[in-house]
Parts: structure tokens; C-alpha cells; sequence
């Protein structure tokens, strides 16, 4: 398929009375031969041969799309470019909500859990040092432990990623967690379509 | 101003209050002044292994109900004049004890000595809560096997959270002693590594005292073991002592002792 592009130019034009558009491109013609007229409006005999009388090419009762002014072209680029930046700014403010929810809820502890100490976290935890044996942590969300547990963990969060000693107690969504599974290295714990999966953090994590 | 020191175990029978008075005594053999105080209301100890049962006559309940002067109820080592003794009262028992009484009472002994040890009670009771309240620090005392370090563990946890230098947003300092170590236990792995002993409790080391046959019969005599110069446990808590009072001392390893010539060569090449 061929196609060409032109650029015309058009000379809109409503017709009434029509002695005064007759005598208007005769007056004009220099003006306006190469244009092509747009005519709105019902063309009488008379109009129509004077037309072709003329050579001007016309169409009648068409709607032209139309470029705009550029006033208009202005205030369009404005309306666009403050649509955009409202949106930005929307979705600006919808991460910062999202990113302080987060932060509200995320509690990161670099202490020694210790015997007899009662951990309740209501959202997720990153705990940087040991749980030591007689401890207890409860999470409600997911849960990170650096060093090794000894004692008990209940976490119902998305995941848990720590190391167990074979004297701990772990229990994940109500299932207790065999140690032998999580002994040695760091491991992940997920619950994936009720089915509770162990993998093994392979590399060696450097948390230095 | 002295320091007031409080002497924790949370488990009974890991050597508390043998520890308390020979770390006594050994700050007294330092030229330094020093009151022990028996916190262990109802079952006291310490006047029997400091030897000093006999001499009893006011108690520190007494002094805190203000039936008696601290004067006259600080008793004077036999062994060394830098050391006092306050007892424990063996008729009442731990629910006599007040804060406000036991703020007095050590405020009162910080003036007049520069180490205030207490022999805190076993357990993790109200007795025990109120021995470590207004301490400066403390000297945790564990031997090496897994309830005793659990025990300890739990003491450590309230004495973060109970003391009032805490509430008032200070540390606590807190000192570990490895108490009745037994070498050839440690080497054959029956008994808990040091190092995963400090792992689990996250405390700076003091010392390790060796476990020794000399340290009951010094206590069934009421002579602190620090006095026999031929045993091991004393010379490990003269060292102690004198960390306690700012020297530079190491902490040696000990070593299990082998029988036979074979164990003679084996030790020799070591």
C-alpha cells in the first residue's frame, strides 16, 4: 500500500446568501483558487456552476478535523503536563504510605533474646543476635533471625529465614517445623499453597 | 564512693556464695575495703565459709528495721582487717525485705567501703530482685552445663530489666566467672565449651575457676580457699580479685592433668 501525505490548505465557508459568496470569490479568486472550500450549507444551480466555472474544488457538509490554535495548543499542553504531575504526585504519596507501613511494622532488634524474655511482635521482625534457650518469640508476619535459635519461635508470616539448634521449638502457621531441616545454615520457610517448604540459604549469608 | 557489686547465679549450688567470699577476701589482700553482705534472708551461708558463725549477734535485717547500728552489726574478718562481714537474718525470711530500707543500708555501706559485694539468693524471687536493684554491677556465676546457663541467662534478663540503673538508663556492668570447670571434662566435650558459654550470654569474662577438692574442706573449716596458696581454685580467684581491682591479669587455660609417663610426654609436647 502507497500512501502519501499532503498538506492542504482549506477555506471554510457557510453559505446563506448566495449573490454575496458568488461575488466574494470572484473578488478573491487570486486568494483562494488553489484552496479547497469547505461549504457548509445547501448549493444552488447557480452557486454550483459558478464553481466549476471558476476550477474551485470544494466539498460540501464535511467535518475537517481540525488542527488548533495555539492559544489552544497551549492550554492542552498545560492541562496534560498538571494531569501528569497530579498522577505523580498520587502515586508519590501512595509509596510513601506503602513504604511507612512498612517501616511502622517491620521491627529490627539487635539484642540478645534471653530466657524467660517474651518477644510479641505484631508485624515483622529482623532480629540481629540469638535466641537464646527459655526464649520466646511471637510474630505475626515474617521473620528473619541471624544467628542461631534455641529457643521458641511462632511466626505466621509470608516466610522465616533463620537457623535452629536441635534444642529449639518451631512452630510455623500452627505446624510444628522438624529441626533436623534447619540445622547447620540459614533456611527459608515458606507456606505455598498450604504446603509448608524448607530451602536451604545455600551460599554462605556475610550479614558483616 | 565505692561500687556495690551483686554476686548472681539464678541456679543454687553453682558457688555463689564461695565465690563472694573469696573475691572478698581477695579485694581486702589488695588494700582495699570491703563489705560482703548476705542477701540470702532465711539461709544464710556466708558466716559459716568466711568462718565467722560464732560472731553473729545483729543481723542486716536489724540494721534495716533500725534495731541495731551498722557498726554494730559489721562483723571483722578473721583473716584480713579490710574485710567486713554484714550476716543475713536466718529467723525471717524474704518478704521483710523494702526498698526503701535497702537503699539506706547501701547507700549507707558505699560511703564507708570501696567494694560493696552482695550474695545474692538463688532463684529469681523478690529476694533476688531486690539484691540486684540498686547494684552497680554484677558477677554472674555459672558452671559449665546447660541449666546453669540457662538459669543464669533468665537472672541476666531480669537484672536487665529490674535494676534501677537501668530504669534510670544506665548499664548494668556484668562480669562472668566459670565456676567448678573440670578440665578433662571440658577436653573429652562432656562439659560446655567457654567460648559458646559467652556465646549463649553475651557477658565479658572474669575468670574461670578451676573445680577443686581444697574448696570444701576450706569451707567446713571457714577458711576462704584464697588463703591455701597450693590450690588452684585460690590462685584463681586471687586473680579475680585483682582484676577486680584494675590489674592487667590473663586468664590462663587449664589443662587436664594425665596420669602415667605417656601423659607425662603428651603434656610435655603440648
Amino acid at each position: 500500500m502507497l500512501t502519501k501525505q499532503f498538506s492542504t490548505q482549506v477555506c471554510e465557508v457557510e453559505l446563506v446568501n448566495d449573490d454575496e459568496f458568488i461575488s466574494f470569490f470572484e473578488k478573491n479568486y487570486g486568494l483562494f483558487c488553489n484552496h479547497l472550500l469547505s461549504i457548509k450549507g445547501e448549493i444552488s444551480a447557480k452557486v454550483e456552476s459558478f464553481l466549476q466555472q471558476k476550477g474551485y474544488k470544494y466539498i460540501q457538509n464535511v467535518e475537517l478535523p481540525k488542527g488548533k490554535l495555539k492559544e489552544g495548543l497551549e492550554k492542552e499542553i498545560e492541562k496534560v503536563r498538571q494531569e501528569a504531575f497530579l498522577e505523580r504526585q498520587e502515586l508519590e504519596a501512595k509509596v510513601a504510605k506503602l513504604s511507612n507501613k512498612l517501616q511502622q511494622n517491620l521491627k529490627v532488634m539487635d539484642s540478645l533474646v534471653r530466657s524467660g524474655q517474651e518477644l510479641k511482635v505484631d508485624g515483622d521482625l529482623l532480629l540481629l543476635n540469638r535466641v537464646n534457650s527459655g526464649a520466646t518469640i511471637n510474630v505475626s508476619g515474617s521473620l528473619i533471625i541471624t544467628q542461631i535459635v534455641e529457643g521458641s519461635i511462632r511466626c505466621n508470616g509470608d516466610f522465616m529465614m533463620l537457623k535452629a539448634s536441635p534444642k529449639a521449638n518451631i512452630v510455623f502457621h500452627g505446624v510444628e517445623v522438624d529441626n533436623d531441616y534447619l540445622k547447620d545454615r540459614l533456611n527459608r520457610v515458606e507456606l505455598i499453597e498450604n504446603k509448608i517448604h524448607i530451602t536451604p540459604v545455600l551460599k554462605e549469608t556475610n550479614w558483616a | 564512693m565505692g561500687i556495690v557489686i551483686a554476686v548472681i547465679s539464678g541456679k543454687g549450688g553453682v558457688g555463689k556464695t564461695t565465690t563472694t567470699a573469696n573475691i572478698g577476701l581477695g579485694i581486702a589482700m589488695n588494700d582495699k575495703k570491703a563489705v560482703v553482705v548476705d542477701f540470702d534472708i532465711g539461709q544464710r551461708n556466708l558466716d559459716m565459709i568466711l568462718g565467722l558463725e560464732n560472731r553473729v549477734v545483729y543481723d542486716i535485717v536489724q540494721v534495716m528495721d533500725g534495731e541495731a547500728k551498722m557498726k554494730q552489726a559489721l562483723i571483722k574478718s578473721k583473716v584480713n582487717e579490710n574485710l567486713m562481714f554484714l550476716a543475713a537474718s536466718q529467723t525471717k525470711d524474704k518478704t521483710v525485705l523494702d526498698s526503701a530500707k535497702i537503699k539506706n543500708l547501701v547507700e549507707e555501706l558505699k560511703e564507708e567501703f570501696d567494694f560493696v559485694i552482695l550474695d545474692a539468693p538463688a532463684g529469681i524471687e523478690s529476694g533476688y530482685e531486690h539484691t540486684i536493684e540498686f547494684a552497680d554491677a554484677a558477677i554472674i556465676v555459672v558452671n559449665p552445663e546447660v541449666s546453669s546457663i540457662r538459669d543464669a541467662d533468665r537472672a541476666i534478663g531480669i537484672l536487665d530489666s529490674k535494676s534501677q540503673k537501668v530504669k534510670d538508663g544506665e548499664d548494668v556492668q556484668k562480669h562472668l566467672i566459670i565456676n567448678r570447670v573440670n578440665p578433662a571434662m571440658v577436653e573429652s566435650g562432656e562439659m560446655l565449651k567457654c567460648d559458646d558459654i559467652l556465646d549463649i550470654l553475651n557477658v565479658p569474662l572474669l575468670g574461670k575457676v578451676p573445680e577443686d577438692r581444697a574448696i570444701i574442706e576450706a569451707s567446713n573449716q571457714g577458711k576462704p580457699v584464697i588463703t591455701d596458696n597450693n590450690s588452684e581454685a585460690g590462685k584463681a580467684y586471687k586473680r579475680i580479685a585483682d582484676r577486680l581491682c584494675g590489674k592487667d591479669v590473663k586468664i590462663p587455660e587449664f589443662v587436664a592433668k594425665k596420669g602415667g609417663i605417656l601423659g607425662l610426654f603428651k603434656g610435655m609436647f603440648k
